[in-house]
């Protein structure tokens, strides 16, 4: 089950799973992502923004654009379904001829952005990344590492090691951030990577703290196709 | 204890090949460094020319050599290395010591295809050190580096593995220096056999070594040498400085052993989860094995500074905070009781206790040491004795120099006893702004204070911050000891 995904994409030459893709595979092993819908018709948009609920986001969706933000594929806070529809319209003009749909999600609020990943060593292979999300991770690239697989202790540790780590605690009237569940969902990102050798990196950036807990509001998975694809989009 | 080793680091039975009768090879210079080192064991030199060498009948060949060797030195020339190794092997040799360059680091083809004939020879059944290698030392055996004729024959708690040789033998001399003693350092230079991971798991099981040091480019198994790591840090301490993290290093290291830095910041972050002590540099590394070698592992953080003077500026003291460490201010009994030794007035009880007067009498540091560590939350105390200001009260007093005006000997017992008394360790910052060519009395002296103060146990450092890094890599080293996470 947990291949079929990583399976389809590499059958079709592809070495990016879209966000859409991203986050099932994500979600199989037990990682909170955002509510969503991938609308690929536009007849089905509004039922999509019924089920996702008002107000919600819209974002391109296509294994083709890796970085839909910096290309302005992203509405948020949309508040009604006539907004929804002219956004739609809008996205699916600027992505062209580009394959898949448009993702409507749940906004989620939360004044903490987290980042969370994978990359792979040369020299000691995969390593999970935990740091300050949203546009602060290139900024600031307050982030640690450690070694997968992780222990409870490695995954608590890297939180306290990058230099923001005060941002996990109650400040400014905000909930504490519920480590145990960071710690789990920093674990299950190592446990991934040891268990599925073709997934090469992961990034889950935004991972929002909505109320104390985090909430993986985009993510993006890099396969190994063997080098097989010429070029990443 | 795998016995190879036991034949490699105390050898009795050594051949050196690639010894010429005069100039300055390798060869040559490592026969004349292990005679002026006293090593232990026979030494048998060989060069096809034959001849003698102080005494020594110098072999046609390897195979000449009477009965078994344990271990050879080769220094001949890169082609002929594989050869003079494969003869190594039938005489009987545990392992040798390659020096010579020519190999992998040249970047050619031939050299990389010379190197591959070292490491078909070497799976035949003889360890090998190097190619591209400074060796070994062994202060216990006598085994000695180039260039090494005189380094330190008192064996101690720290093993250094390194792939430069350069670091080795620097750190070799400064160890001499500083009080640090060694069992054994391994400079392995290309690592065609023996290396990080495999010198490392020996080193955690070898009885001589305490500590374990390391410098390191690169790794070829980074699985391995991780688990390595993460078993060994639970036994001993391992104090690792990782060359080539920035990135102008990184590229120095692909063209200098040829082999891959990896990115700076998963390194760290993975030496941290394995559970070593992590330096930024070779003189950070030293400060951390010698404090490691003689205070007592605990997990310190609350320290006392105590001495007088610019060095105790508020700034140097919010510094240990940087470090992790703390400096709890004495309040109550405790601080009327140092309060009450020191001289008046300009002097301040509180934590750092400034003693106003680089020129108090020795027993008056002793009391207030003793006084001072009897508070619970302290852990540690660092005294910084002002000995360069004793040379202007030598000329105040008429005294002919300043050996003569400066108590160092009583200093250091003070220090000494007060740490008998408290049972809390004391450090010592000899700093030194007095350096100038008309001060070399003053650079003699303090020389002789650091003898002075390491003989009774006192681990010496030059700078209040140098002395804050070591005591903070020794906490840590105590905490991964004692299995908390940090």
């Amino acid at each position: 089950m947990r291949d079929d995904v990583v399976s389809r994409a590499l059958a079709q030459g592809r070495s990016i799973l879209d966000e859409h893709e991203a986050k099932g595979l994500l979600s199989i092993f037990g990682i909170p992502v955002t509510r969503e819908r991938l609308v690929t018709k536009k007849k089905d948009l509004a039922a999509a923004v019924r089920e996702v609920g008002l107000p919600c986001a819209l974002k391109a969706c296509s294994p083709a654009i890796a970085h839909k933000t910096e290309l302005d594929l992203v509405r948020l806070n949309i508040a009604s379904l006539a907004a929804a529809a002219r956004a739609y319209a809008e996205i699916r003009q600027a992505m062209g001829d580009a394959p898949g749909g448009v993702l409507v999600q749940e906004m989620v609020s939360g004044r903490r952005e987290l980042a969370a990943g994978m990359t792979r060593d040369e020299q000691f292979g995969p390593c999970v990344m935990f740091g300050l999300g949203g546009i602060f991770t290139e900024i600031l690239k307050d982030v640690s590492f450690r070694k997968a697989p992780l222990t409870r202790q490695d995954a608590l540790a890297m939180m306290d090691e990058i230099r923001g780590h005060r941002i996990l605690e109650g400040v400014r009237g905000m909930e504490p951030v519920d480590r145990e569940r960071l710690a789990a969902i920093l674990m299950t990102v190592g446990a991934i990577a040891t268990r599925d050798a073709r997934i090469k990196e992961i990034d889950i950036n935004p991972l929002i703290v909505r109320r104390g807990t985090p909430v993986a509001a985009d993510a993006l998975i890099v396969l190994d196709d063997g080098g097989r694809a010429t070029k990443r989009p | 204890m795998d016995l190879s080793f036991e034949r490699i680091f105390h050898p009795r039975r050594v051949a050196v090949a690639g010894v010429s009768t005069d100039g300055f090879g390798f060869g040559r210079g490592i026969l004349l460094s292990l005679l002026e080192m006293g090593f232990e064991g026979e030494l048998f030199p060989v060069n096809p020319r034959g001849g003698e060498i102080k005494g020594l009948k110098i072999y046609p060949a390897i195979e000449d050599i009477p009965g078994e060797i344990d271990f050879a030195v080769i220094a001949v020339a890169a082609e002929a290395v594989p050869e003079t190794l494969a003869a190594c092997r039938r005489k009987g040799a545990a392992g040798a010591e390659i020096l010579s360059s020519g190999f992998r680091e040249t970047g050619t083809e031939k050299g990389a295809a010379l190197e591959e004939a070292v490491r078909v020879e070497a799976a035949r059944g003889i360890r090998v050190i190097g190619p591209n290698c400074f060796g070994i030392y062994c202060p216990k055996s006598g085994l000695t580096m180039l260039p090494g004729p005189d380094l330190s024959r008192e064996t101690g708690p720290v093993a250094f593995v390194s792939q430069s040789g350069g670091h080795a033998i620097d750190l070799a001399f400064l160890g001499k220096a500083v009080g640090i003693r060694f069992s054994k350092m391994i400079s392995f230079g290309n690592g065609v056999d023996l290396r990080e991971t495999e010198l490392l798991k020996y080193l955690t099981t070898d009885p001589e070594t305490g500590v374990i040091a390391m410098y390191l480019e690169g790794v070829t198994d980074g699985d391995a040498f991780f688990r390595a790591l993460d078993e060994a840090t639970r036994k001993k301490p391992v104090v690792i400085y990782k060359g080539g993290l920035s990135e102008a290093g990184q590229r120095a290291v692909a063209s200098h052993t040829a082999s891959m830095g990896g990115q700076a910041l998963i390194w760290e972050s993975i030496l941290r989860q394995a559970g070593a002590v992590q330096t930024a540099s070779m003189d950070e590394l030293a400060g951390a094995c010698l404090a490691l070698s003689l205070l007592p592992r605990r997990p310190y953080r609350g320290v006392t500074v105590v001495g007088g003077g610019g060095a105790l500026g508020v700034a140097a003291c919010d510094t240990a905070e940087a470090y992790g460490l703390q400096l709890p201010p004495l309040t109550g009994e405790i601080f009327e009781a140092v309060q009450a030794v020191l001289p008046k007035p300009g002097s301040s009880a509180a934590n750092p206790i400034d003693i106003a007067n680089p020129y108090v009498p020795p027993q008056t540091l002793e009391k207030a040491l003793t006084a001072a560590g009897r508070d619970e939350r302290v852990d540690i105390q660092i005294m910084v004795p002002l000995l360069y200001h004793f040379k202007a009260l030598a000329a105040m007093l008429g005294l002919p120099s300043i050996k003569e005006a400066t108590p160092y000997e009583a200093m250091a017992e003070a220090g000494a006893r007060a740490a008998a008394a408290t049972g809390k360790p004391v450090c010592a910052v000899l700093p030194n702004p007095r350096r100038t060519l008309a001060d070399l009395d003053v650079e003699v002296i303090l020389r002789e204070a650091r003898d002075s103060f390491l003989k009774r146990g006192i681990p010496v450092f030059s700078s209040l911050a140098e002395a804050f890094s070591a005591v903070r890599h020794a906490a840590r080293a105590a905490r991964r000891l004692e299995g908390d996470p940090d």
